[in-house]
């Protein structure tokens, strides 16, 4: 609980190193748990920060300018997300302008990524982002959804309200007319995380990880930061908006590596579904799902 | 500074480098150029000016020249953007033929324009909106061929327009047996709702096709991608505006903002309309192939969030799209005039899936559409997130949260085209053919940085123009919201840039040292690329064409552009009717003879008929 009392400026400093830290764990956890799934041993769980450590240490090559400036972009913006956020009891840095920023200031690490690998000629990386723009505005129709019936139901575009409105009942998941909308963002997670069965985007048989082919060196190792940041961002989100967060940061923690765990589940098992297939199906069901979830909110009221 | 005399002056300007033109052609171009600098200075020199005259009578009827905080604001963005859209045609416009028609049209509409928003009347400016319908169809047909059709299409659309807006007037005159705006302010609030109707029906249809909302739409994207480049920045950029104007002046001048709360029917169907106008546009926008028609495409949906602002009628949301307004301005006119730029150095082509790679060979360019393209996405630290930040939360707020939704959606097909634009021009494999393309000339790079600055600046410092719509707001009746010049700072939620731009550049900062730790990296060319030991040919493997093919084929469905089929298989009926009528003239003495004999006795007969 001393958390609580710390100073926001060493909050401001805390919070992207243990982000980027849980960001590593994360993806060490995702290497062996889906190793478990298959019968084999798997690396140890801190081979994601060996693996930046040792990229760090070699010689990368640069495209140009946007190249360079793009990486840095995309991290920034996977950071700058982050002090929007609350985690636990540490409240989001700002209160300025709510879920909405959030929404938007996600958009900057994935634009930062296409402006950069797409400056290097390579096709594969072009066809990356364009499955990675097509895939996102798939899952957004239900996502945009989903989140204008919390924030209708809830009178609020805070982040910070909504958590705290369900920390004094319940958790919306569990909430009458806001559970439809919590199935779907639960449908929509994989694609959200960008794992099986909607890894189209880093395709690695197909086109050579997509947008990371260019990458070499401590550009690299950027964008696996970044990839991390992600995954903690967006199953934070799910954590705040439907399980209510958490009252300190330890059981948040723990929401997290549930909810974590539950999609390395899936994407263990599943193949991958084509970009074509998977838009038509998020199209589908989730948006049909939390559209019921917007409309019964809408008459609820 | 009285409206009259900037509105003479600009027309003096116009008249003088016409005749100009007859003496020595350069001297044309200086002098266009001269009366937009002093336009745009005599403009921005009238800040907090609040006047109106009365400049004569015409046939009868008082025609006033007023200027207010409302007409400020626009008539600023106008001259500003003529002023970058003339220094671009230098260039542009360079050798080619009926240069001196295209000089004089370029300041005739921005005077017309200039008129519109400094009218004190409905008369002065119905004869304004006529001088600047036509002065622009003669611009968007300038280049023959294509254009003309375009052009037809558009003063087709116009007149037909016009014709709604005069009896619009009209019928006020009867109401009111007065035209003059402050007069007819005095009567908001006193009319009955079928009077009501009738007025907003009517100037719906007059201003609605000007704004290109959906049904009226149609006449846009050809026209826009028609017309010349500089001019297509006007037409997107301020232009389709007027309507924007002229919704403010129906809506809350002269039926009054109470009047027009109580008609909940009324303002439902605008709702779905300004929802349609943002969300079909969007999805064809991303399946266009001609750049300056995905633009057009996407003018229509922009348009379609300003008039989601001033439909929706909370001070928020009116505050939202007037600033969406300004930034729209800013933005698109970028956008319009780098792809003019593209267009002027690689010989005319504007096909996205034959560009490719020009980041190297354009670089200011590339820097211009970065910057519009973020601008026009809302990307935060740029001027149209705060615009739609504010849309977006007066509609949720305001309890519509479909409508919210057609907005937020519309911004993620924005994302889409506008990597689709940028990419296919600037980003992957450079064709050989664009191998020794050259950087755009000073007059392009000049007007493009100008528009680029109030991208960037509104964006972090919205407070300079919000402080100034806010007076407007408060003078249309709404309450006073709180600005600083960060962004807003209302109770029931804020924005402040400063917080994110703090954010963001921090971020850099973290990103920046953490690359420093590593090691420093080698320059290779754009074609030096990774293919698993196998080399990528040059000139080959250039991923553009069909660039979204897998969601393409599942949108198609959905984009069909029903309304402008109706309006083309109408045109053609009309077409074949006529020319069936046409077959009575057959050109012989003979025939007309016969048909006089005929006219005869048929009177015969009826008169026959009759006296029986």
């Amino acid at each position: 609980m001393e958390l609580l009392n710390m100073h926001p400026l060493i909050v401001i400093v805390l919070t992207p190193i243990a982000a980027l830290l849980a960001g590593l764990f994360f993806m060490g956890v995702t290497r062996k748990f889906t190793a478990r799934i298959h019968w084999r041993y798997g690396p140890p769980i801190t081979q994601p920060l060996i693996d930046i450590m040792r990229m760090f240490s070699q010689r990368p090559v640069s495209h140009g300018t946007m190249f360079h400036g793009g990486v840095i972009l995309s991290l920034a913006g996977a950071l700058a997300v982050l002090l929007f956020i609350p985690f636990g009891n540490i409240p989001p840095l700002s209160g300025s302008g709510g879920l909405l920023v959030i929404l938007y200031l996600l958009l900057v690490a994935p634009l930062g990524l296409a402006l950069s690998s797409g400056e290097g000629a390579n096709p594969n990386a072009s066809i990356g982002i364009s499955r990675k723009l097509m895939l996102s505005l798939g899952y957004e129709v239900p996502l945009l959804l989903i989140l204008l019936t919390l924030m209708t139901r809830y009178g609020t575009l805070s982040i910070y309200d909504i958590v705290h409105a369900q920390q004094e009942t319940q958790w919306a998941l569990v909430t009458v007319p806001l559970f439809i909308s919590g199935i779907a963002y639960i449908l929509i997670l994989p694609a959200v995380l960008g794992i099986r069965p909607f890894e189209v985007v880093q395709a690695a048989q197909e086109i050579s990880s997509g947008p990371l082919v260019e990458y070499s060196g401590p550009y690299l190792g950027l964008v696996h930061l970044e990839h991390g940041l992600t995954l903690v961002i967006n199953i934070a989100l799910f954590v705040n908006l439907f399980m209510g967060g958490a009252q300190n940061i330890l059981l948040f923690f723990v929401k997290m590596i549930i909810i974590l765990l539950a999609g390395l589940s899936i994407n263990a098992v599943f193949p991958r579904l084509r970009t074509d297939q998977a838009v038509s199906w998020l199209w589908r069901w989730p948006a049909l799902l939390a559209l019921t979830g917007l409309i019964t909110v809408m008459i609820w009221r | 500074m009285n409206p009259q005399i900037i509105v003479l002056t600009a027309l003096t300007g116009a008249v003088l480098s016409w005749l100009s033109g007859y003496i020595y052609s350069r001297l044309r171009d200086i002098l266009a150029g001269m009366t937009s600098v002093i336009l745009v200075l005599m403009i921005s020199l009238s800040h907090g000016y609040s006047c109106s005259f009365s400049i004569g009578t015409f046939m009868g009827f008082p025609l006033v020249m007023q200027m207010n905080s409302l007409s400020w604001i626009f008539a600023l963005t106008i001259s500003a953007v003529t002023l970058c859209a003339v220094i671009f045609s230098y260039s542009y416009m360079h050798g080619k033929e009926n240069n001196g028609l295209y000089y004089f049209m370029l300041l005739l509409v921005n005077t017309a324009m200039l008129g519109i928003v400094f009218s004190g009347d409905f008369l002065t400016l119905f004869i304004f909106w006529e001088i600047m319908s036509w002065a622009t169809f003669l611009l968007i047909s300038l280049k023959k061929g294509k254009a003309l059709e375009a052009g037809m299409k558009y003063i087709i659309m116009s007149v037909f327009g016009s014709m709604a807006m005069l009896g619009g007037i009209l019928y006020i005159y009867s109401l009111h047996h007065t035209l003059v705006f402050s007069k007819l302010s005095a009567f908001a609030g006193t009319y009955q709702p079928g009077s009501t109707a009738a007025i907003l029906i009517l100037f719906f249809i007059g201003f609605g096709i000007k704004h290109a909302v959906i049904p009226f739409h149609s006449w846009l994207p050809p026209a826009h991608s028609e017309a010349v480049s500089p001019f297509s920045s006007i037409l997107s950029g301020i232009l389709i505006k007027m309507g924007t104007y002229g919704f403010v002046v129906i809506i809350y001048i002269v039926i009054g903002l109470k009047t027009f709360l109580l008609f909940a029917g009324f303002r439902y169907i605008l709702h779905v309309l300004a929802a349609m106008t943002i969300i079909v546009p969007t999805f064809i926008a991303l399946r266009q192939d001609d750049a300056k028609r995905l633009l057009a495409w996407s003018t229509v949906a922009q348009a379609g969030y300003i008039m989601a602002g001033i439909v929706f009628s909370t001070g928020l949301s009116v505050l939202g799209g007037l600033f969406h307004f300004v930034n729209h301005a800013a933005f698109k006119a970028l956008l319009f005039l780098a792809v003019g730029a593209v267009e002027y150095r690689t010989n005319g082509v504007r096909d996205l899936n034959r560009l490719g790679g020009l980041i190297k060979r354009m670089p200011l360019t590339f820097s211009a559409v970065l910057i519009g393209v973020c601008g026009l996405i809302g990307v935060p630290l740029f001027n149209g997130f705060v615009s739609k930040w504010m849309l977006y939360k007066s509609l949720i707020m305001g309890g519509s949260p479909l409508l919210a939704f057609a907005a937020l959606i519309g911004t993620w097909g924005t994302v889409l085209y506008s990597y689709k634009l940028i990419h296919n021009m600037f980003l992957g494999q450079l064709p050989r053919e664009y191998k020794d393309v050259e950087k755009a000339p000073l007059s392009m790079r000049i007007p493009m940085v100008l528009l680029a600055l109030p991208v960037v600046l509104f964006g972090i410092m919205p407070g300079i123009v919000l402080r100034w719509l806010n007076s407007v707001i408060v003078s249309l009746g709404f309450k006073s919201i709180k600005i600083t010049l960060w962004g807003i700072a209302s109770s029931t939620g804020s924005v402040h840039m400063i917080y994110i731009a703090a954010a963001v550049l921090g971020g850099v900062i973290v990103a920046l040292l953490l690359l420093s730790l590593g090691k420093k990296p080698i320059r290779i060319a754009q074609e030096d690329t990774y293919a698993a030991g196998a080399a990528i040919p040059e000139d080959k493997y250039n991923f553009t064409v069909d660039f979204y093919s897998p969601i393409s084929k599942t949108i198609a469905p959905f984009c069909k552009d029903i309304i402008d089929t109706f309006y083309t298989k109408t045109a053609a009926g009309i077409v074949k009717v006529c020319s069936m009528i046409r077959k009575v003239y057959t050109g012989y003495v003979g025939t007309y003879v016969m048909y006089i004999i005929f006219f005869l006795a048929a009177l015969v007969i009826v008169q026959l008929a009759w006296s029986f």
